[in-house]
């Protein structure tokens, strides 16, 4: 095309080249991302803010003397709450109290939501073939990203100002501490919201399509979350290591740090140079890794909705594998040293019998297998709805295949896959600590535990099938707002005074909490039966409903 | 419901079929028909519901009255079977797009019967296609070569294609009129859904012709064209006026010299003669082409949307 004109239409000068700034139009860039994500903006604020302030709120009411608050900060002193999610430096007051229950949930929330955020406007918009669109126009090579950093930036400033002003309001700062720690709070938050916007852009500039680049985030960001609580469980020095132990090394209230929040905004601004650097470098629409011809012929297996779903997931199932097993032998490594720990600690733990407080951990541990097994069935199970949302069913249910045949094969992934990763991170939990201990047995002790929550993580996929069959335009954010719902109601769920019977009939609550608990094949037998029939009643509709594309 | 309507001869028949998207009536009574071994053009405007019926006959979508018959099976409840004899190609192609377009051929053409990769081969070298590359870096043009190179690889007896040209270019447009060609040599049946009279002409047998969900128009285009008018322009030198008033003669016009005019095709033995008599220095006529038609049943929205009121 370019040989065609002559030279001179390409050099001659246009306008006063200011035009073609990397940065031309950003303000409209930003008015286009506000404007499409308003409300989901709205939510992350309002959400997040709202739960600390409920948070505030209840513990006020529920701690009111200084006894009270001492108690609970000798009961929170446990391997499970600092696991999950980290124990305050000043778990005796207020405060503390509030930052055990919440910062975590919060931080890594917003870290979360910015990158999917981040990749949302990046990648997605440009598989999409939108931003090539806007491209077309006077927009410079960064203009899109850099708008969509600084709104994503916008957010987790607000959210850390929203959160600073509640901890003002509710007066969490300890008597005597003017209102830093209030400060901190906001701030560590926002810190670590920032870090999951850089680790987003990066995502989006090495990923070549959205659903890698969200795959790629996420498992950034719960590395860090796994860096941390090893850390957390151990000496602490592997803190230092995770961005989010930077947060909490601010530790609002107690130490009250303002340094760490340097180290966050350094390798924020490090991780959007990167982003940056790279996105001048690669072409338009495509990733860092170059497109390489593949086969020119498909094998047979793939003809079969299962082979092509297991063909079409195998990147995500290589990635979840890898996660739970290097998560399984995280955890598998710090059990010994829990063991250590409870044997010399004296307070509250002395309380527990040795034995107790291990297999309670181990549970815990098992627990935290099964929920990310649960996110990686979540995830195979909407791919149904994806599949039919994007018009590619329609190529397959064309050919001699029936719905249900094609639903079932599909549903084997998540089905088969999360027994899988059960089984093997449940083994290699108990394989590593067994390895400490001299006791084999718990590789088969601990598998079994972990197993036991396949029954749940069905659950979900029922929940995703349900869905596909009777509102497939909803199915896929309903489907992980259920996950999502399901960890805050196991995670604060006393907070938001729901009643006791509801929080142990949720799925993953109701699971026998091995090996702390025996086996009991009751609540195994019913969460099996529900989710079968979540996945009848799914495929009963999707097989009399229309194929409904978009 | 739609009910079965058993009709060998038929490869696809509707009658009356209605569909409605919550209050929107995508389907108000189509009717029509593709004669076995026939090429059969399907027309009509983006949005008319030319989509809809093909989703209709492929079982995606369930019809909400009148009857509908596939290879003589409801395309409904017999759909796994009927697909092994069809094969569709769709106007806007979703591809796997971490498959390669090799692969995603082969895939389609197993679903619906055994792969022959000697016919795969000859197609992806009619079409000029490279099988390797992965089905994101294709244009528009070669995700419906990949349609196109399935369906024509397969061993279907109807094949159902929804505008499958429109992103070819015109060496590739040439492919594919052979292999249609070859396809009705074959015995095979064609249902043709298509915007582009050209092609509709030069392929189809039959053409239905649709607006709002509504057949408007159906028959062979020998039978079309009994319908409408030859468009004469003859260079007169005097008496070219009588000619207005004859019967079957409309839109008359004289401009320097040269008469144009359109003549009903039953009136045209009587409008020649009188023209004959008047010695013309030439004569053209022009066969009323499908786009002539075309216009026929949508010249009031061409007017409207040329009037600014669009919709």
């Amino acid at each position: 095309m370019t040989a065609l004109l002559p030279a001179t239409a390409v050099d001659a000068p246009v306008g006063t080249g200011r035009q073609f700034d990397a940065l031309a139009g950003v303000g409209t860039m930003v008015r286009l991302i506000v404007r499409r994500n308003r409300v989901r903006l709205a939510v992350w604020v309002v959400v997040l803010v709202g739960m600390f302030s409920y948070i505030a709120s209840y513990y006020q009411t529920l701690f009111p003397t200084q006894q009270s608050l001492d108690d609970f900060a000798a009961v929170s002193n446990t391997p499970g709450i600092k696991a999950l999610t980290g124990l305050s430096a000043a778990a005796d007051t207020l405060g503390g109290a509030v930052w055990t229950k919440g910062w975590m949930t919060i931080a890594v929330s917003l870290a979360i939501g910015a990158a999917f955020l981040v990749t949302r406007a990046g990648r997605a918009d440009e598989e999409a073939g939108r931003t090539e669109l806007l491209r077309s126009r006077m927009l410079g090579l960064h203009s899109y990203a850099t708008a969509s950093w600084i709104v994503n930036g916008l957010l987790c400033l607000v959210v850390g100002a929203g959160i600073a002003l509640a901890s003002l309001a509710s007066g969490l700062d300890p008597r005597g501490t003017g209102i830093t720690g209030s400060l901190i709070f906001g701030a560590s938050v926002a810190g670590v919201g920032l870090v999951g916007l850089g680790v987003g852009a990066v995502a989006g500039q090495v990923a070549s399509t959205s659903r890698g680049a969200n795959a790629l985030a996420s498992a950034v960001i719960v590395g860090f979350y796994v860096l941390r609580m090893v850390a957390d469980l151990g000496n602490g020095a592997l803190s230092w290591v995770s961005p989010i132990g930077w947060g909490q090394q601010m530790e609002p209230y107690a130490g009250n740090r303002w340094w760490p929040l340097a180290l966050l905004v350094a390798l924020t601004v490090a991780l959007l140079a990167v982003a940056g650097l790279i996105e001048t470098r690669r072409d338009h629409g495509s990733g860092l890794l170059a497109e390489r011809p593949g086969p020119a012929d498909a094998p047979r297996r793939l003809a079969s909705p299962a082979g092509l779903g297991l063909r079409l997931q195998r990147g995500p199932m290589i990635g979840w594998t890898i996660a739970i097993v290097v998560s399984a032998m995280l955890f598998g490594s710090i059990v010994e040293t829990m063991n250590t720990f409870l044997t010399d600690a004296g307070g509250p733990m002395t309380t527990l019998t040795r034995g107790v407080g291990i297999n309670a951990l181990l549970a815990l541990l098992a627990g935290m297998i099964g929920l990310i097994a649960a996110v990686f069935a979540t995830q195979s199970a909407v791919s149904l709805r994806t599949d039919e949302a994007s018009g590619i069913v329609e190529a397959q249910l064309a050919g001699a295949l029936s719905r249900t045949r094609w639903a079932l094969e599909r549903l084997l992934l998540p089905a088969i896959g999360s027994a899988v990763v059960l089984g093997l991170g449940g083994g290699l939990l108990g394989a590593v600590y067994g390895s400490t201990t001299g006791d084999p047995s718990q590789a088969v002790t601990m598998a079994g535990a972990a197993v036991a929550y396949w029954p749940a993580v069905m659950i979900l996929v029922g929940i995703a099938v349900a869905l596909l069959g009777w509102f497939p335009s909803v199915a896929i954010p309903v489907t992980w707002g259920a996950l999502a719902a399901m960890w805050f109601a196991t995670m604060l769920g006393e907070v938001f005074g729901l009643p006791t019977w509801l929080l142990d009939a949720l799925p993953f609550s109701a699971v026998p909490y091995m090996p702390l608990e025996a086996m009991s094949w009751g609540p195994v037998a019913i969460l099996t039966a529900v989710a079968g029939g979540l996945i009848w009643t799914g495929i009963f509709r999707f097989t009399r409903r229309d194929i409904r594309p978009g | 419901m739609s009910h079965t309507v058993s009709d060998s001869a038929m490869a696809v028949q509707i009658e009356g079929l209605a569909k409605n998207f919550g209050s929107v009536r995508a389907l108000r009574g189509l009717d029509l028909s593709v004669p076995t071994g026939q090429v059969t053009g399907f027309l009509g405007p983006n949005g008319s519901g030319k989509t809809t019926t093909l989703r209709i006959l492929l079982g995606l979508l369930r019809s909400d009255g009148g009857r509908v018959s596939l290879l003589g099976g409801d395309p409904w409840t017999d759909a796994v079977a009927l697909h092994r004899r069809v094969a569709y190609v769709p106007g806007d192609v979703t591809l796997w797009p971490n498959l390669t377009g090799g692969e995603a051929i082969d895939i389609l053409v197993r679903l619906s019967g055994s792969l022959d990769p000697k016919r795969k081969a000859v197609m992806l070298d009619r079409f000029d296609l490279d099988p390797t590359k992965k089905a994101r870096a294709y244009s528009k043009g070669n995700r419906q070569k990949v349609a196109l190179v399935a369906a024509l690889a397969s061993d279907a007896e109807l094949l159902l294609l929804d505008e499958p040209t429109s992103g070819l270019d015109p060496l590739m447009e040439a492919a594919f009129t052979e292999s249609i060609r070859e396809v009705k040599a074959a015995g095979k049946s064609v249902l043709l859904s298509s915007h582009i009279f050209a092609e509709v002409e030069r392929l189809a047998d039959r053409v239905t012709i649709i607006r709002d969900g509504e057949t408007v128009e159906s028959g062979t285009i020998a039978e079309l064209r009994h319908l409408t008018r030859t468009q004469v322009t003859t260079v007169i030198d005097a008496g070219a006026a009588d000619l207005a008033s004859l019967p079957g003669v409309h839109d008359f016009v004289v401009i320097d010299g040269r008469a144009s005019f359109a003549v009903d095709d039953g009136a045209m033995p009587a409008v020649l003669a009188a023209v004959a008599a008047l010695n013309p220095r030439s004569l053209v006529a022009n066969p009323p082409s499908l786009e002539a038609l075309f216009l026929r049943h949508y010249g009031s929205e061409l007017a409207a949307l040329a009037g600014g009121d669009h919709k």
